[in-house]
């Protein structure tokens, strides 16, 4: 429960993600928070497993908060980049992969990631989410650290514009018979891709497997498996 | 659509803690239990059981398909076949399993090796053919009799049981929803433990592989190679040299490393493997076919993974070859079929380390399968195990028998002779639901 808390802090108060990670870290000696609780498990020291290539991570024409035409290529060359696919209206698994998201990003500054890792959130929701809506969501999650790494939050034209996307990233997507479910309107698998700096899909993290600690030594093993 | 139960709970208390009302609630669930926890989940009922059915010279097409069955209790077709996707030649059907989105359902070939994709978003009553592998063993490096399908984000695991050698020595083959192969990761052997403790025991046979996503560790069991599962039962059991080709160790494994962890010796066969879903409850059953027992593969309080024998099955001395399991989702009550003397067995499982026999009940000559919903309430079985381990003559009677489970009792609610419908052998079954798409 303590964690969870941390975790809500991490949503309403913009630098709390590195609060809590200090905290953390006073508790368990230099260990990560993880997830929840009773989600702490052993991790694999980094390069001591492989991240095979699952696939080519589609490129698309999508808007940033600004509303200006950005491609994902662009932003995936030269970064090992984190893409999660939420959309703001979501009351349960996308503000916590978002927390989660904004742990990633703490962790990555000690970890020496600042200037490799990238993140992008994703709304598939661009009939509600427009730019400025995802600026505001934005807000919640990203401190205005520099040194940290870029997150961009983006989304799509309209409906017809984010469908591609969708499919290509096997992200699916289905309205709820309740649109009013206090969870969002919206019924989805939480699904967060780890990009390498060539563009391909080196996994893939559902709810469960979205554990800071876990994806900061995913991007170390990547970065030692380019530098060999 | 929603992730497992574990991330419900997590998602549920952030919503009750951000909004101060209680928004995260378990939605009642009617889908299979025993499932994947990355896979959606069906809200309501199942509407439609897919069983996986090897095919029978003589008996209709005579090729492996999959039927479909109406479980639409208002349905004017309710327990009745409403559709049959050959896909040509006998090829060994047995398992296979849905991908985490529940949209393919992908089917497998023992003998064969091949694989074959099946689109039930589009129509859930009527699954379409969307791609047919047929180098897995090739594109493996060497594994072949893919087992299991088992659902990861975006990604297939298919657990294989032999080689291209036909022995046992085997190994887990990853690919993508779309069917293109990522990796292989074989099975520790004593001559190649690959850093697992305990790693001299190890047998490099393979089963069942399952996930606790929450431990960040995976289970796999252990059965026999091609050249056992392929013959005669008869010439096999009559043969020593055979019946020392069997499998007796489960591995843990290193789950986000792919890498295993420590070797158990479980001895006669551990076969199917299902972890338990309470949030505290870090255990996993198995049965060993050939002694009989069902085990206890569990975490202590120091964080030490163990194995251990929990109780016999039936009379372990007429080996009544215990095969598919079936755990509630409240962990309370594990199904036990075994196939030669046709019963199923359900055990109050609710102190883990001490089944107890509430049930027994003969369902057939032969039985192996059990599919159990969600609420625990509906039960399906089926018959077959393999084409050449099935009984003979008369006792070979092959169906699709549905259940009411209230607890205490069975209650027929239908039941499809695959013989007398020129269907064939039925095998693996798998839940559907327009509810979903």
């Amino acid at each position: 429960m303590k964690r969870l808390l941390l975790l809500l802090a991490c949503i309403l108060l913009p630098d709390a993600a590195a609060q809590g990670h200090e905290q953390a870290k006073g508790e368990h000696a230099a260990q990560v928070t993880g997830p929840a609780d009773d989600w702490v498990y052993p991790l694999a020291e980094p390069g001591t497993y492989a991240l095979p290539e699952i696939g080519k991570a589609a490129d698309f024409m999508l808007l940033d908060e600004d509303g200006t035409a950005i491609s994902l290529s662009r932003l995936f060359s030269g970064r090992i980049t984190l893409l999660a696919f939420v959309y703001t209206r979501c009351g349960d698994v996308c503000p916590m992969a978002s927390a989660y998201m904004a742990q990633v990003r703490q962790l990555s500054g000690p970890a020496g990631l600042s200037d490799l890792l990238g993140m992008i959130s994703l709304s598939f929701d661009p009939q509600h989410d427009t730019p400025a809506r995802m600026r505001e969501y934005a807000q919640g999650f990203r401190s205005d650290d520099p040194s940290l790494p870029p997150w961009r939050f983006l989304t799509a034209r309209d409906a017809t514009a984010i469908k591609p996307v969708l499919a290509a990233y096997g992200q699916p997507v289905s309205r709820k018979r309740d649109a009013s479910s206090p969870s969002g309107p919206l019924s989805h698998l939480l699904r967060v891709f780890l990009i390498d700096a060539g563009g391909s899909i080196r996994n893939i993290y559902s709810a469960d497997f979205l554990d800071p600690r876990l994806v900061i030594n995913d991007v170390l093993t990547l970065r030692g498996q380019a530098q060999k | 659509m929603r992730e497992n139960r574990k991330f419900n709970r997590s998602a549920g208390l952030l919503a009750i803690i951000a909004m101060g009302a209680f928004a995260g609630a378990a939605t009642a669930r009617a889908d299979e239990t025993c499932q994947s926890p990355y896979m959606a989940k069906i809200e309501g009922e199942e509407e439609f059981v897919y069983v996986w059915t090897l095919g029978v010279e003589g008996v209709g097409d005579g090729s492996d398909k999959i039927v479909t069955v109406d479980a639409r209790k208002d349905s004017p077709t309710f327990g009745k076949v409403v559709d049959t996707d050959s896909v040509g030649g006998r090829h060994e059907a047995h398992h296979g399993g849905l991908t985490d989105d529940r949209r393919h359902y992908w089917v497998q070939g023992l003998d064969s090796s091949m694989i074959w994709i099946f689109d039930i978003a589009t129509d859930p009553a009527n699954p379409k053919l969307v791609k047919t592998i047929d180098n897995f063993v090739e594109a493996s490096g060497g594994v072949a009799g893919p087992h299991g399908a088992y659902a990861l984000p975006g990604r297939m695991l298919i657990s294989g049981l032999s080689n291209k050698d036909r022995s046992g020595r085997t190994g887990l083959v990853e690919y993508t929803n779309d069917g293109e192969y990522i990796a292989t990761h074989w099975m520790p052997t004593a001559d190649d433990p690959q850093g697992a403790k305990n790693g001299e025991k190890a047998d490099g046979y393979g089963y069942d592989a399952r996930v606790l996503p929450r431990r960040n560790v995976m289970l796999t069991s252990s059965f026999t190679g091609l050249d056992n599962y392929m013959r005669d039962i008869g010439e096999v059991i009559s043969d020593p040299e055979s019946m020392k080709r069997f499998g007796s160790t489960m591995v843990l494994w290193d789950f986000h490393a792919r890498k295993p962890r420590q070797v158990f010796e479980v001895p006669g066969t551990p076969l199917e493997i299902r972890w338990a879903w309470g949030e505290d409850h870090n255990y996993a059953f198995t049965t060993t076919a050939l002694t009989s027992e069902i085990w206890l593969v569990h975490e202590d309080a120091n964080g030490e993974w163990k194995a251990q024998s929990v109780g016999k099955i039936g009379d372990p001395a007429k080996i009544p070859l215990p095969v598919d399991i079936s755990l509630s989702a409240d962990d309370s009550t594990l199904i036990v079929d075994s196939f030669m003397d046709g019963m199923t067995r359900i055990y109050d499982v609710k102190d883990p380390f001490n089944p107890k026999l509430i049930h027994e009940e003969k369902i057939g000559s032969q039985v192996n399968m059990v599919s159990q919903s969600w609420d625990g309430k509906r039960l399906y079985y089926t018959s077959s195990l393999l084409a050449n381990w099935d009984k003979k003559g008369d006792e070979n009677e092959q169906f699709l028998k549905a259940y009411h489970w209230d607890g205490k009792s069975l209650t027929p609610r239908f039941e499809i002779d695959f013989l007398a419908e020129g269907l064939g052998r039925p095998h693996l079954m798998r839940f559907g639901s327009s509810e979903l798409y």
